[in-house]
C-alpha cells in the first residue's frame, strides 16, 4: 500500500499506526508515480492516534521525536519512507535503535539525519547577512534541506541586538527574529533597502578574499569539495557584485 | 542598537597586512565555548569554516598582520626588512571596525592578529595587547581572538594579552635551534619556548584558582616550516610530540616552505604538498589514534611518500594483523589501515547488536579498500595475499596522488576540516 500524507508529524504518527500491520507499506508526501493496481490511501492527521502513538515511542526512545523532526526536513526524496521505516524499527525493537547500524533502516535514518545536521553546521558558516538601512540583517538562503529555522538561535545568541531574517528562497519561507522573538513567516520576495555601507563592506570582504589566497597552490577540487558550487549563490566573495570586469565576476549581487 | 565608530579600513592597507599575513597556516576557530555577554559573538567550541578560497584552505578567522613592518629581516620570511614590499601599518580600530563588520554579516568567526616585529617586540605585542582589549570592552566584541605572541617581548604584556585572547601562539617557525639561528638570527629558541611554557602554567593556576573571566580558554599552538631546513621527519614529529604532551599545545602546524624570498642559503623550490600532507597525517595519529612517534618512524629518517602513515606502520607489523573485525578493541580498529576514529566507533556500536558482515562494512562506509587486507569479518579474510598487499596499496595510493592530492584524504579528517576543527 501507499501512503500519501502532508508532511506533517501529526500525519506522518497517524500513517506510521494505519500501516502497522501492513507488510510493505510505502509512505510520501511528495509525487509518486502510481503504478497501475496498487493500492493507495490518503491519510490525514489524526491527533488522538498521533499522540498516543507518540507516548508509546517516546517510551521506546525518549529522543525519537527530534530524530522525527530532523528526518521531515530533509530534501532526500525518499525521506518519508526512511522514516517510516525508522520508525518500524523502533516500535518492532521496543528501543532506541540509532546505534543498530547493521539494520538498514537505521542506517538509512542515521545518514539521512547526519545530512541535514550537516548542513545546518555548514550554514552557521555559509550564511551572508546584508545590512539594511534600518540596520536589519537579511540573509536568503537555498540549502537542500528544510534548515532556516534551526539556524536561529545560533545567530540570535551572537547578535542579539539586530533583527534578521534568513529567508529560505527555495521554499519560500522565511524565520524572522524581530529583535526580541523568533517565529517563522512565508515569504515570497523581500525587497532590501541595503545600508549606505553595505557595498563597500562587501568590496572589502572580496579583497579580503582574493588577497588571502596563495595563487600558486591552486586547488579547486579541494575547495569545491568543502563549498559546494549550489552554496555559492549568496556569497558574495563567488558572486562578486560591485566588482565589474573583475576575475571571478558572476551574477549581481543579490541576485534578482 | 549597539553603536560604535569604527572606521572603514582602506582597501589598500587590507590588501597590504592580508597578502603579508597569508602564509601563516593556522586559521581555526575551535576551542572557545566563550559566552557572548551583552555584546556581539559567542565561541563556537567545534569551529566554523565561513569560506573556502581557491588554494583550498579555508577561512574561519580575519586573518591579519597590524603591521607588516618589520626591523627582523628573517631569511624566509616575505616580510624581512630587507625585502622591497608595500608596508602598511593599521590602526586599532582599523582592525576593531573590521572585525565587528565582517563578524554581523558572517563573513568570519572572528580575528586571527599577528604583526611584523614594528619598532620593537615589546611595542609590537603592546599594540597586539590594545587591539584584543578594545575588541573586548570597547566594541563588547565575544567572538574568537587568536593573537600571535611576539618573541623577546616582555612576559607581562603577553600574560595581559592572554585574559582578553581565546587562543595565543608563539611559531617555532623552524624545527630545530641551528636552523632558527641561520636563518631567524634575531629569533632564538629560548624566545619562544619560554613565554609558551609559562604561558601553560599561568592557564593551569588560571583554572586551579577557578578566576573569573577567560585564560586562553582555546589553549596554544604553534607553527614551523618545513622544507627550508634539513630536519628529518623523525625530529619534526618527535618535536611535536614532545609539544603536545609537555607543552599541553593544542596543534601543531607544519607549512611546506614556499620560497617568497630568494636567498642562497634557503632552497629555490617549494617544499612538496606532499610532505606536508604525510606529516598532518602522521601528526593526526599521534594526537587521535593513539600512536608514538617512536613507532612511526626512526629519529633521522623521514615518512614514507608511497604510503600513508599508518599504512607504513601496518605493513611493518603484519604480524599483528589481520583483526577480527567483530571482536578487536578499539584502539586496535584505530590501527587498521583505512579505518578512521568515526568508522570505528561506528563498528563498535554496530557490532553490539548483529555480527557484522563484509556487507554491513561497505554500507556503513567503511572504506575498504586498504582495509581488507588487514581485517577478517566473522573469520573470513578478503585481502590480498600478504606478499601482494604492498604492491597493490602502493598502486592504489599513487593513482590517488595522481589525481590530485587533497590534504586530507580520510574522510573523518576531511569533515573535521569542513568543522574547522582543525
Amino acid at each position: 500500500m501507499i501512503y500519501f500524507y502532508d508532511g506533517t508529524q501529526e500525519a506522518f504518527l497517524t500513517a506510521l499506526t494505519l500501516s502497522f500491520h501492513d507488510g510493505e507499506p510505502f509512505l510520501t508526501s511528495g509525487n509518486k508515480q502510481l503504478v497501475l493496481g496498487q493500492e493507495t490511501a490518503f491519510v490525514r492527521a489524526d491527533p488522538e492516534k498521533a499522540k498516543r502513538v507518540e507516548k508509546r515511542l517516546l517510551s521506546f526512545d525518549k529522543d525519537c521525536m527530534h530524530d522525527l523532526d530532523t528526518l521531515l526536513r530533509s530534501g532526500d526524496a525518499n525521506k518519508d519512507n526512511v522514516a517510516l521505516v525508522y520508525f518500524r524499527l523502533i516500535a518492532e525493537k521496543k528501543r532506541p535503535v540509532r546505534t543498530m547500524l547493521g539494520e538498514d533502516a537505521a542506517l538509512a535514518a542515521d545518514e539521512c539525519i547526519r545530512r541535514v545536521g550537516f548542513e545546518v553546521h555548514r550554514f552557521h558558516g555559509f550564511v551572508r547577512f546584508l545590512q539594511s538601512a534600518s540596520g536589519a540583517l537579511y540573509a536568503p538562503i537555498s540549502p537542500d534541506n528544510d534548515i532556516c529555522d534551526l539556524l536561529v538561535p545560533h545567530f540570535r545568541a551572537r547578535l542579539p541586538q539586530y533583527p534578521f531574517v534568513i529567508h529560505d528562497v527555495k521554499r519560500k519561507k522565511a524565520a524572522v527574529y524581530d529583535g526580541e522573538h523568533t517565529f517563522p513567516a512565508p515569504l515570497e520576495e523581500a525587497e532590501i533597502v541595503l545600508s549606505a555601507n553595505e557595498e563597500k563592506w562587501q568590496k572589502l570582504w572580496i579583497r579580503y578574499y582574493d588577497s588571502v589566497n596563495i595563487p600558486s597552490r591552486e586547488r579547486l577540487r579541494q575547495m569545491r569539495g568543502y563549498m559546494p558550487v549550489r552554496y555559492w549563490k549568496f556569497m558574495p566573495e563567488k558572486t562578486r557584485p560591485f566588482t565589474d570586469g573583475e576575475e571571478g565576476g558572476g551574477a549581481p549581487f543579490p541576485p534578482s | 542598537m549597539m553603536c560604535y565608530n569604527g572606521g572603514m579600513i582602506d582597501e589598500r592597507t587590507l590588501m597590504i597586512l592580508t597578502e603579508s599575513a597569508k602564509y601563516d597556516v593556522s586559521c581555526s576557530s575551535s576551542g572557545s565555548g566563550r559566552k557572548n555577554e551583552g555584546g556581539i559573538g559567542n565561541g563556537y567550541a567545534s569551529g566554523c569554516c565561513h569560506s573556502f578560497t581557491p588554494d583550498g584552505r579555508c577561512i574561519s578567522l580575519l586573518k591579519i598582520l597590524l603591521s607588516n613592518d618589520c626591523i627582523y629581516n628573517c631569511k624566509y620570511c616575505l616580510n624581512r626588512r630587507d625585502n622591497d614590499l608595500p608596508r602598511a601599518t593599521a590602526t586599532a580600530d582599523d582592525i576593531c571596525g573590521l572585525v565587528m563588520d565582517f563578524y554581523k554579516r558572517n563573513y568570519i568567526e572572528g580575528l586571527f592578529l599577528s604583526s611584523a616585529v614594528h619598532i620593537s617586540p615589546d611595542y609590537t605585542m603592546e599594540q597586539l595587547f590594545l587591539v584584543a582589549k578594545k575588541l573586548r570592552t570597547e566594541y563588547n566584541f565575544h567572538g574568537y581572538i587568536h593573537v600571535k605572541g611576539i618573541p623577546h617581548a616582555s612576559m607581562e604584556t603577553v600574560q595581559k594579552t592572554a585574559l582578553y585572547a581565546d587562543r595565543m601562539s608563539f611559531n617555532i617557525e623552524l624545527p630545530s635551534e641551528s636552523s632558527l639561528k641561520l636563518l631567524a638570527p634575531q629569533k632564538d629558541r629560548q624566545s619562544l619556548l619560554v613565554p609558551m611554557a609559562q604561558l601553560q602554567r599561568d592557564k593551569e593556576i588560571f583554572k586551579a584558582e577557578k578566576r573569573k573571566g577567560h585564560f586562553i580558554p582555546a589553549g596554544q599552538t604553534t607553527q614551523m616550516i618545513v622544507g627550508a631546513s634539513p630536519e628529518k621527519d623523525g625530529t619534526i614529529l618527535r618535536l611535536s610530540q614532545g609539544l603536545y604532551r609537555k607543552k599541553g599545545l593544542k596543534r601543531v602546524y607544519y607549512s611546506s616552505y614556499v620560497p617568497v624570498v630568494h636567498d642562497s642559503l634557503l632552497p629555490e623550490v617549494a617544499g612538496g604538498a606532499l610532505r606536508e600532507h604525510r606529516l598532518y597525517q602522521a601528526d593526526w595519529l599521534l594526537r587521535f589514534y593513539g600512536f608514538d612517534a617512536e613507532e612511526l618512524l626512526p629519529a633521522d629518517g623521514d615518512l614514507p611518500t608511497e604510503f600513508d602513515p599508518k599504512c607504513a606502520w601496518a605493513l611493518a607489523h603484519m604480524e599483528l594483523f589481520p583483526v577480527e573485525i567483530n571482536r578487536a578493541p578499539l584502539e586496535t580498529l584505530l590501527r587498521v589501515p583505512g579505518i578512521g576514529a568515526r568508522g570505528a566507533q561506528r563498528i563498535c556500536n554496530a557490532r553490539w547488536y548483529t555480527k557484522l558482515t563484509f556487507e554491513h562494512l561497505k554500507k556503513m562506509r567503511i572504506v575498504l579498500k586498504r582495509a581488507r587486507h588487514f581485517i577478517t569479518v566473522g573469520g573470513k579474510f578478503y585481502g590480498a595475499a600478504e606478499t601482494a598487499v604492498r604492491g597493490l596499496l602502493s598502486a592504489e595510493e599513487s593513482r590517488a596522488n595522481a589525481t590530485q592530492l587533497s590534504l586530507f584524504s580520510m574522510n573523518e579528517i576531511a569533515l573535521s576540516a569542513l568543522t574547522g576543527e582543525l
